[in-house]
């Protein structure tokens, strides 16, 4: 098993090594070709190694981790290098190596070329990098190695914003790593000002420690560290604005690993990291936490129903963004409240998240391929874009894409709001339980306006009149490699939403671990 | 001999240097100041080396060592001067700011790649 | 009993809409077999769940959905016999819709997804019956909110129906979400979202706050029910095609509300504050929307207001307690309320208009559809309540069940104490119900003589035909009233094929023979909670008396306002063309009726314009307070810089002073 695990990280690394290499062929085409296959096919076997991981996981006791790997790797720092999945990042895992394929299938048939782009060779090497570092973000047990991982992951980003992006694609990608990086250095100082009291980085010890021999002061003064560097990542509300850039410059597969995978990455390690190792540090903080998440719910929303208000020249994708900070807003708030319910319901609301965003972005994408904009106000015209007429498989994905995302029962989308504000309804003892109940009224006032601006979008690009002149003639309709690469997304949101057990299972004995009942 | 008459020798010739150093404008001067202060060094090292009766006499070996080394770089020093001489025309030590940020280099390069790669693109 | 068969009742058609969905397009013979099969295999057994478990016994059944950290998620079987009595219901009504509909949208290249999503949202109805577990009721209650939205918003080439399934989605939402709050609080006190556990929580008064619980609930009862102040969606709905209509307001979507407080009326019971809130919601709901619906032009939003009223009745009877009367009335005003819009989806197939002032018009509209016309007069006496018709004694059973209350001796069948109800909600009920009597019988006579019977229709109709005379049309018709062409779905010379016909009369039996189910005590009774349904003297006779006056007072001003027509008398402005009674007898109230009281307009003040403001200044805030800071801290280190750069002179004297100084400095912080 710990085979599997170390083989998922070594795969994608020998794949983007490969990728210096010159054995891609003559012309560039060919190259080009071959280095996307290659990245199809490397995928593809990290995709079936996350699942044979998944396959073998003891789901009889998810709360212990498995497939560990645990050698020293710098013993002057006491650093190991600790590897293993349990309950919790095995479903991301897994969703990081679903995503990872499904964008590598995409990018095949529609990678943004020209003249101005770099070759596919670098693009496939990027990416695998990519792939490396978001999957030993959620597989490594140490916080320096975590660290070291939350870092491999934006230098590819960073590319892959400013190369292959499009509009202001520069300052966009300038402003995530600069953005992202300085909250990766606040953390850092947490995590070594943890290390420095309790001797170790290993995560499990110092899980099992639970926050003892670790004083007030400093568990709460690591726990603010940690707290804001992942907040950004997350975004928590009022450190979003680098992530409505970023998506709106960035190329389609790269929306869908950012909002997908790399915004989890913030709130896992909230998960793994703050809520078992400086337990007291968190409750002392997790009411601001809770307040700043439930503003970010309402406050996306609001953003989004600016954007989608007729005349604001709004951007579909730059709307989608603001609405992951309303929907990680429910994650935040789930985590906040310290409960069993609410943390399994972030977790939850993680996965569905990553499928329904993922989704919306590569539907947007395409809309976008079409029509040369995302631009809502010149897509829609004066009556909507009617694309239930015009391409009615696109636009009836577009309705279930944000129908999931409002949150429907049904769908996956609904369970995880629903236990976060369950959670927020009864937070843990020593939290105030008007303050929690305030945020989770205005958490329900958020859904309200979440359904409001997606049905709004949903009127204006999906409805209309099939009659009114149109910026493009002819929309085709879903091509099959769009729904080769999307169906797997469908569905599984449609599945996690009827068998939410699916899931909660796997989370619920890890979180109570973690959250010291059991 | 009491150690303090050497002591309070080296710590006037030391202050002769470094007032040479920061105050004199032509560059040879400068040099001969930094002499003075290495020469200061140089008899505090001695003189502490027969204060403290050191067997292995590290005091004087190291004075040795200094003068060999501020021999040398006298004479780099003076290769110095007298190119900056050749070039310019004078050896003096103030309009050698060439390696400096002048004002007027500010308010032309006006940061436009700092700042603007901060900027994002105007929100919403 | 076999649990098998309860399950397959949801399960059914959820298949059968992922089939119709899946084959539709590819295959279009297959999708109508596809669409009605289930659905009506789905009403057999229900049939059946409901013979089986015959009268007086429950079923509960449940295994875990999922585990959640708290109380478990479970998928909950809680059958007896209210559950068992609507899902009949739904079962009959939805096939009928279905095959209705075959008809109906014979020519919509759009009739799969249609089809698959009528067929979800029965399985969604059916789970709301069905389920035990408050979750899982919560999933088939907002499953329906959104088929509703998308069957709403069929015709989405047009503005009207764009909006009005928009407004619909979100009003019942705006009422969703303090309905899982409710739920919360239910679950937090009672410590499992299974009803039989929140019941027997309620019982040994483990709830903590049951007023603020049942408030809660309330308002997602409203909106699902469309009760007053969150009524505004139903009439807007109407832009939706004809059958769906009949299945949206009889059997699922509004139904659900109604009886989901019969389901859990213990809990109302332990507050009187919330069921005289109720009964005034009720009662306002009653008498403003029967107003309304006397003013109305469009005949499906006369019966979409009529609709409203009507579950003001039902929410009536809930206030006093007595919710085998609520459910008698859900189920008889389903069967009819289906029949009436079936047969209206047929008038306005003939018609080619929504109008009841054009139809007017229109010469010999009820010898072209005779069934409709007949079946449409039999369930407009039923809605008015006059005997024989099962209207007649499910509003029967809820005026003794207020009249009882009133007296202080709620028929809360053992549910509660007979105190549980306060008085005044009694009260409250029976004057707004036996007033609302009155107000039904005068607007169904109108809605029945202006369509059918005007005498301008024989004399006007050779010149003004009004699919020629587009301008009278449009005079009559309110500006900004939902309006739905529907121009695909007609043709006059076959106005009433089979399959829209048999539906009609199967619906027209339980119309007029269902109430009789209520006599005898070992019937209806005897499946609900045992009380007696029979019509009481007093109430009976004061009830029927008022609605014959309503229909009197109606044909009285018709008949007036015909003759005044007729001599062509003082017809006060242009637009009266026809003799409309709802204008003689609203007189100032008319034009506010019509507009539904600004309820809108009140809307709009209260919600839209300030989450419109509210994005506003979120759009402000991002710009430019987020972004400053941002901006903010790349310019502040771009300032640093600079200043470190003024540093830089050059001159190297400077900089080894600045050296001696620090060296100087450090030497004596370290020595002192």
């Amino acid at each position: 098993m710990n085979a599997v695990l170390i083989a998922l990280l070594v795969l994608p690394l020998l794949g983007a090594a490969l990728t210096l290499a010159p054995v891609f062929g003559p012309d560039r085409a060919t190259a080009d070709r071959r280095a996307l296959r290659l990245n199809t096919v490397v995928t593809g076997a990290v995709l079936l190694l996350a699942v044979a991981l998944a396959a073998g996981f003891d789901h009889d006791e998810p709360a212990r981790m498995q497939a560990t790997t645990d050698v020293s790797w710098i013993p002057a720092l006491h650093v190991r290098l600790h590897l293993g999945v349990d309950g919790i990042s095995l479903p991301l895992v897994v969703l990081t190596a679903l995503l990872t394929f499904l964008c590598a299938l995409y990018s095949e048939k529609r990678l943004p070329n020209g003249d101005t782009v770099p070759s596919a060779q670098a693009f496939v090497g990027l990416f695998l990098l990519l792939e490396v570092g978001m999957l030993a973000t959620f597989a490594v047990l140490d916080l320096l190695l975590f660290f070291l991982a939350f870092e491999i992951v934006l230098i590819p980003m960073y590319f892959l914003i400013a190369r292959w992006g499009s509009g202001a694609k520069v300052p966009a990608a300038n402003r995530f790593i600069l953005y992202t990086l300085l909250g990766s250095a606040v953390m850092l100082l947490g995590f070594l000002l943890i290390g420095s009291k309790a001797g170790t980085f290993d995560m499990q010890a110092l899980a099992t420690a639970h926050g003892s021999g670790l004083s007030h002061t400093t568990q709460v003064i690591a726990a603010l560290a940690i707290l804001v560097g992942l907040a950004v990542k997350a975004p928590a509300w009022p450190l979003h604005s680098w992530l409505p850039d970023a998506h709106t410059a960035a190329p389609t597969v790269g929306s869908v690993l950012l909002a997908g995978v790399l915004l989890k990455m913030g709130t896992y390690g909230l998960v793994r990291v703050l809520l078992p190792v400086v337990p007291d540090g968190t409750t002392t903080l997790a009411p601001y936490l809770g307040a700043f998440a439930a503003v970010g719910i309402v406050y996306g929303s609001l953003a989004c129903l600016a954007l989608a208000r007729p005349g604001s020249k709004g951007d579909l994708k730059r709307l989608i963004a603001y609405s992951s900070v309303g929907h990680m807003g429910f994650v935040l708030l789930g985590i906040a409240s310290l409960t069993p319910v609410g943390v399994n319901g972030a977790l939850f609301a993680n996965i569905a998240h990553g499928l329904i965003t993922g989704l919306l972005f590569f539907v947007v994408g395409a809309l976008k391929d079409r029509y040369g904009t995302a631009d809502l106000d010149t897509l829609a015209g004066a009556t909507g874009a009617a694309l239930y007429g015009r391409a009615p498989r696109l636009g009836a994905l577009l309705a279930f894409a944000a129908v999931a995302s409002l949150g429907l029962p049904g769908l996956a989308g609904f369970w995880g709001e629903l236990l976060a504000m369950f959670g927020a309804f009864d937070p843990a003892q020593g939290l105030s339980r008007p303050a929690f109940v305030t945020y989770m009224v205005l958490a329900g006032l958020g859904t309200l306006l979440t359904a409001a601006y997606l049905l709004i979008v949903v009127k204006r690009v999906c409805m209309g009149d099939p009659e009114q002149p149109a910026p493009v003639a002819e929309v085709a309709d879903l091509r099959r490699y769009e729904a080769v690469s999307w169906t797997p997304l469908a569905a599984l949101t449609l599945l996690a939403g009827l068998w939410p057990a699916l899931l909660l299972s796997l989370s619920n004995p890890a979180v109570k671990h973690l959250l010291g009942g059991g | 001999m009491h150690l303090a008459y050497p002591a309070v020798l080296a710590a006037l010739l030391f202050s002769v240097g470094v007032y040479g150093v920061l105050a004199r404008r032509n560059a040879v001067l400068v040099l001969m100041s930094v002499e003075l202060m290495l020469n200061a060094v140089n008899l505090n090292l001695v003189a502490f080396d027969v204060w403290l009766r050191d067997s292995l006499h590290a005091g004087q070996a190291l004075t040795l060592f200094t003068i060999t080394v501020a021999a040398a770089e006298i004479g780099l020093g003076l290769a110095i001067v007298l190119l900056l001489f050749r070039a310019r025309g004078t050896a003096d030590i103030d309009r050698a700011t060439a390696l400096g940020d002048p004002a007027e280099a500010l308010a032309t390069e006006e940061a436009p790649a700092g700042a603007e790669a901060l900027k994002g693109q105007a929100t919403a | 009993m076999n649990l098998a068969l309860p399950v397959l009742v949801p399960a059914l058609p959820v298949l059968g809409a992922a089939a119709t969905l899946a084959v539709g397009r590819k295959a279009p013979g297959l999708a109508r077999p596809l669409a009605i099969v289930p659905v009506a295999v789905s009403a057999v057994l229900a049939l059946v769940v409901a013979l089986q478990l015959g009268t007086g016994r429950t079923l509960d059944a449940a295994t875990r959905l999922t585990p959640t950290g708290g109380p478990d998620i479970a998928l909950a079987l809680h059958l007896d016999g209210f559950a068992s009595l609507i899902s009949v219901l739904v079962g009959l009504v939805a096939t009928c819709v279905q095959v209705y509909s075959t008809a109906y949208l014979k020519k919509d290249p759009r009739y799969p997804s249609y089809a698959a999503l009528v067929s979800l949202f029965t399985a969604a109805m059916f789970l709301v019956v069905y389920s035990g577990d408050l979750i899982v009721l919560l999933v088939g209650w907002e499953v329906m909110g959104l088929c509703s939205y998308f069957l709403i918003g069929h015709h989405w080439e047009t503005a009207d129906a764009r909006s009005a399934s928009l407004k619909a989605f979100l009003v019942t939402k705006l009422g969703d979400v303090p309905f899982l709050f409710g739920i919360f609080l239910l679950a937090a006190d009672a410590g499992s979202f299974r009803i039989p556990d929140v019941l027997a929580a309620a019982g040994e008064g483990r709830l903590g706050h049951p007023t603020l619980i049942a408030l809660l609930l309330l308002a997602g009862v409203a909106g699902k029910s469309a009760q007053f102040p969150l009524h505004t969606w139903l009439p807007d709905a109407m832009a939706g095609p004809t059958p769906v209509s009949a299945l949206i307001h009889a059997a699922t979507m509004v139904a659900a509300g109604i009886y989901l407080v019969a389901r859990l009326l213990p809990v109302f019971l332990l507050s009187g504050a919330a069921l005289v809130v109720l009964a005034v919601m009720a009662a306002v709901t009653m008498i403003g929307s029967a107003l309304c619906a006397l003013a109305q032009d469009d005949l499906k939003r006369v019966l979409a207001y009529s609709t409203v009223g009507q579950l003001g009745y039902m929410a009536g009877a809930l206030a006093s307690g007595d919710r085998e009367a609520s459910v008698f009335h859900l189920v008889s005003h389903g069967a009819f309320k289906a029949l009436l819009f079936l047969a209206a989806g047929v008038v306005i197939h003939a018609a080619h208009t929504n109008s009841i002032s054009v139809m007017s018009r229109i010469p010999g509209l009820r010898k072209r559809v005779p069934d409709a016309y007949w079946t449409m007069g039999i369930a407009l006496v039923a809605l008015a309540g006059l005997p024989p018709f099962s209207g007649f004694f499910s509003k029967e059973a809820v005026l003794t069940a207020a009249e009882h209350a009133a007296n202080g001796e709620a028929l809360t069948n053992g549910l509660g104490p007979a105190s549980a109800v306060p008085q005044a909600a009694g009260w409250i009920v029976l004057i707004s119900a036996a007033l609302t009597a009155l107000l039904t019988g005068a607007y169904a006579t109108r809605l029945f003589l202006v369509a059918f019977h005007s005498p301008t229709g024989a004399a006007a109709a050779p010149r003004v035909l009004p699919a020629a005379d587009p301008a009278t049309a449009a005079a009559d018709h309110e500006a900004g009233a939902p309006y739905s062409p529907e121009p695909d779905e007609a043709d006059p010379a076959t106005a009433e094929p089979p399959a829209m016909r048999w539906p009609l009369w199967v619906l027209a039996v339980p119309t007029m023979g269902f109430g009789i189910a209520g006599l005898r005590s070992d019937w209806l009774p005897a499946l609900l909670d045992g009380g007696p349904l029979r019509p009481s003297g007093v109430t009976a006779v004061t009830g029927t008396g008022l609605a014959l006056v309503g229909v009197l007072a109606a044909y009285g001003a018709w008949r007036s306002a015909t003759a005044r027509l007729g001599t062509g008398g003082p017809a006060p402005a242009a637009e009266v063309v026809v003799a409309d009674p709802g204008r003689t007898l609203l007189g100032p109230l008319f034009g506010p009726a019509r507009h539904g009281f600004g309820v809108d307009r009140l809307y709009d003040a209260l919600f839209v314009r300030p989450v419109a403001a509210a994005a506003r200044l979120v759009r402000f805030l991002d710009r430019e307070v987020v972004e400053t800071y941002v901006r903010g801290s790349g310019a502040g280190a771009d300032l640093l810089g600079r200043a470190v750069r003024l540093a830089q002179t050059g001159n190297a004297q400077t900089y080894l002073s600045a050296l001696l100084a620090a060296v100087v400095l450090l030497a004596v912080l370290v020595a002192v």
